[in-house]
């Protein structure tokens, strides 16, 4: 095998687990399961950690409402987890479930120019 | 190996808790959450009071197939020089491939091939890095098909090859026995633990029949008894505790800190 081809088996086994993807030969398809949903799983909370916001405004139907978005819009190389964030926002918005910008209060605004 | 003792993954939630905790005796930072041209203020204090700082790397990649992405390593070494560091780590893993970030630590096929990238990939951050590099064995919840070696033979040979050393995490020997049914004892009887830079421990949940690696959860006493088993073979030059979200009381996490010590303190 070749560095190419393991390159394309990498690419898709994450293309399954991330783009509904077709699970490749070999695999069990339960534990791809699994796996994917602990992969969202960790995109949900890093995402309502960076953007409390969100979850605040949307209570209970955070949760359905990312991995909606998650799963349709998996996050490619050289996006970071914030513009992941702010992508989800703008897509919420888009789609009416939260309205204005949300507003930043003047310490997270303080805070944020420290990063 | 110097002896490093007890630590505590050092995160800016919990920086004034780790900087005022009795018996810290070295930490790790993720290194992708530092910036390279100053140090928080906390980390800053520990160094200066002596506290090794070790840069602890989770985007690298070291497994994928793709180009290794050098200004990642870059980074690394940048901190690594930083915090004055003894030793820098990541993981047998890849978290890149297609164009598709995973955001977390993907296994990588058991094979010959997989082998000779993961050794090329590190041979390669070796020579950026001017630090020892000490590579981690991952939780993972899938594995590849046809595996041609045993976890810890792939260790042994990638550790053989590039002199690298080991950052072995009992709890997630923990979570693969649960989840995958791999025998940790068994494990560490196979492993090369005359290059153990350190441990990791950490706590986590048990979600409709998977045990997740959370950091985020009480360090139960499984995850103990795996790291008293790897004890009663070599004692471990530093032990680190890893608590990554849902932080308990300070009193809670100087808890865990002690029945690591208890641990250590047995197989003394």
């Amino acid at each position: 095998m070749s560095r190419e081809e393991l390159a394309e088996q990498q690419a898709a086994l994450l293309r399954a687990l991330l783009a509904g993807g077709e699970v490749p030969p070999g695999f069990d398809a339960e534990r791809l399961r699994v796996e994917a949903d602990a992969l969202l799983a960790k995109r949900r909370r890093v995402v309502a950690m960076l953007r409390p916001d969100l979850p605040e405004a949307l209570g209970a139907r955070y949760r359905e409402l990312f991995d909606t978005y998650g799963r349709a819009h998996p996050r490619h190389v050289g996006t970071g987890m914030r513009a992941d964030a702010n992508a989800f926002a703008d897509w919420l918005r888009e789609r009416g479930e939260i309205s204005a910008p949300p507003k930043r209060s003047a310490l997270a605004r303080l805070l944020r120019r420290r990063d | 190996m110097e002896d490093l003792g007890v630590g505590i993954g050092w995160r800016s939630e919990i920086d004034l808790s780790v900087e005022r905790m009795a018996g810290v005796d070295f930490v790790e930072v993720v290194a992708e959450n530092l910036h390279t041209d100053h140090l928080p203020e906390s980390l800053r204090v520990l160094r200066e009071r002596g506290v090794p700082v070790l840069p602890h790397a989770v985007s690298l990649s070291l497994g994928g197939a793709e180009p290794l992405d050098t200004q990642r390593v870059e980074h690394l070494a940048a901190v690594a020089r930083l915090v004055d560091a003894p030793l820098v780590s990541d993981h047998v893993c890849f978290v890149r491939a297609g164009g598709l970030d995973s955001g977390h630590l993907m296994p990588l096929p058991r094979t010959r091939e997989a082998l000779d990238v993961l050794v090329a990939n590190v041979k390669t951050a070796q020579s950026i890095v001017d630090t020892p590099f000490a590579l981690e064995n991952i939780a993972a919840l899938l594995e590849w098909p046809d595996a041609e070696l045993t976890e810890a033979r792939f260790l042994s040979e990638l550790v053989e090859r590039t002199d690298c050393l080991l950052l072995i995490d009992v709890a997630n020997l923990y979570a693969n026995a649960r989840n995958l049914g791999t025998d940790p004892a068994a494990m560490l009887d196979e492993l090369p633990l005359e290059r153990l830079a350190y441990v990791h421990v950490a706590g986590g949940v048990e979600v409709n029949g998977v045990y997740h690696d959370t950091h985020a959860h009480a360090v139960p006493q499984e995850v103990l008894d795996v790291l008293g088993e790897l004890c009663a073979r070599r004692r471990p030059p530093g032990v680190l505790l890893e608590r990554d979200d849902l932080y308990p009381t300070d009193a809670e996490l100087a808890g865990e800190l002690a029945s690591i010590r208890d641990v250590l303190a047995a197989h003394a």
